[in-house]
């Protein structure tokens, strides 16, 4: 019965831990805040799964998710536009990676650091739909915005990262 | 429909939601119409669906393992032998005892723990009389518990006799006994054959 319904915090965590940890480490630029991002967000879904009425869950977990990440900003009293760290992910360079792989994330840091550039909204909206995944009625409901709003927030950002990335032609 | 003109601030947005699959059929029509021969809306979709390209390419980070559950009951352990887990998460936890030996030696080592503390010098008398004392709300909850740890150790020992494990059962039977012992003052101890139940098959 309920067993197969509702998911254990386990299933949550294994089935999308990872999700949660891309999706702060791209809103960051930050490896530490994308571990404590991923402790808390599991520790709020192991409170809130007794609560939690079948319906959209990808809804129900972003925005467990987002609620959590913005809380954490508040938290450390930063400024989510211009104060988020920009180039900590350059740390990133210190983990052993085969050549190869190091050229590639040295194209995605680019990426990164101009992801970092944008204004939160649209960075969050950006991230949500192209590393995340979601669909815009999951981001509308993740977001508690009206799905206009997340249609012309994702075009926004993609519009000014256009701007902010040179291509290598 | 044949003197639609681009207008990038009109018509952008319509294809950065084509490129996600999120159009309504009508507003597809109109994003093939805008790409056929128009130079700058081809400009423009080739230039987002870049940016979305390398988006979707930025690589995927591992999570750090220690961060994610291993898959054993943890601290949920405690609060199983002391009757503070729900029914549907008792349930589960009974039947990963069942399946995993690594589990059941924790617990084995918790519940020997637990019965050290309780049975320290004194506090047998004093919770005697304490028992005897109190009214019947809070001396339920202490028996409940100790009920729930009878629970706990006779479905490990059926557990094991089934499974067949290498075990001192001796052990775990010397657990039950003892919390049989404790408990059996009380009626409170009924989750006893349902939790045999749920070890024997």
């Amino acid at each position: 019965m309920t067993d197969e319904l509702a998911p254990t915090w386990e299933d949550v965590a294994h089935r999308h831990g990872r999700k949660i940890y891309n999706f702060a480490y791209r809103l960051t630029g930050n490896p530490d805040d994308a571990a404590d991002l991923v402790q808390e967000v599991l520790l709020r879904v192991r409170k809130g799964l007794p609560s939690y009425q079948p319906g959209s869950f990808e809804g129900w977990l972003w925005r467990i998710t987002r609620n959590a990440f913005l809380d954490g900003i508040r938290k450390k009293k930063r400024r989510p536009e211009s104060a988020l760290p920009e180039g900590d992910h350059h740390s990133l360079g210190s983990s052993p990676s085969p050549d190869e792989v190091l050229s590639s994330i040295r194209l995605s840091d680019d990426v990164q650091s101009a992801l970092l550039k944008l204004p939160y909204e649209f960075r969050e909206a950006v991230v949500l739909c192209d590393v995340v995944g979601l669909t815009y009625d999951e981001i509308a409901e993740a977001t508690d915005a009206p799905i206009g709003t997340v249609r012309s927030r994702i075009h926004r950002g993609r519009k000014l990262l256009r701007g902010l990335l040179t291509w290598p032609i | 429909m044949a003197d639609l003109t681009y207008d990038p601030d009109l018509h952008g947005e319509l294809f950065s939601a084509y490129l996600d699959g999120q159009l309504t059929p009508d507003e597809v029509t109109i994003v093939s119409e805008l790409l056929d021969g128009d130079e700058d809306a081809i400009r423009e979709f080739v230039a987002l669906r870049n940016v979305r390209t390398s988006l979707r390419m930025l690589p995927e980070f591992e999570v750090p393992a220690a961060l994610l559950p291993d898959g054993h009951l943890g601290d949920r352990l405690s609060a199983y032998l002391d009757g503070e887990l729900v029914t549907l998460e008792h349930r589960r936890v009974t039947k990963h005892l069942v399946e995993c030996s690594e589990c059941r030696a924790e617990l084995q080592e918790l519940d020997r723990a637990r019965i050290a503390v309780r049975s320290l010098p004194g506090v047998e008398t004093t919770m005697t009389q304490e028992i005897a004392a109190t009214p019947r709300r809070h001396r339920r909850r202490r028996i409940v518990a100790g009920g729930i740890g009878a629970a706990a150790a006779a479905a490990l020992v059926v557990g094991l006799a089934v499974g067949g494990g290498d075990e001192p059962v001796l052990v775990l039977n010397d657990l039950a006994t003892q919390h049989m012992a404790r408990a059996s003052a009380e009626p409170g101890f009924a989750v006893l054959p349902s939790a045999i139940e749920v070890a024997a098959p």
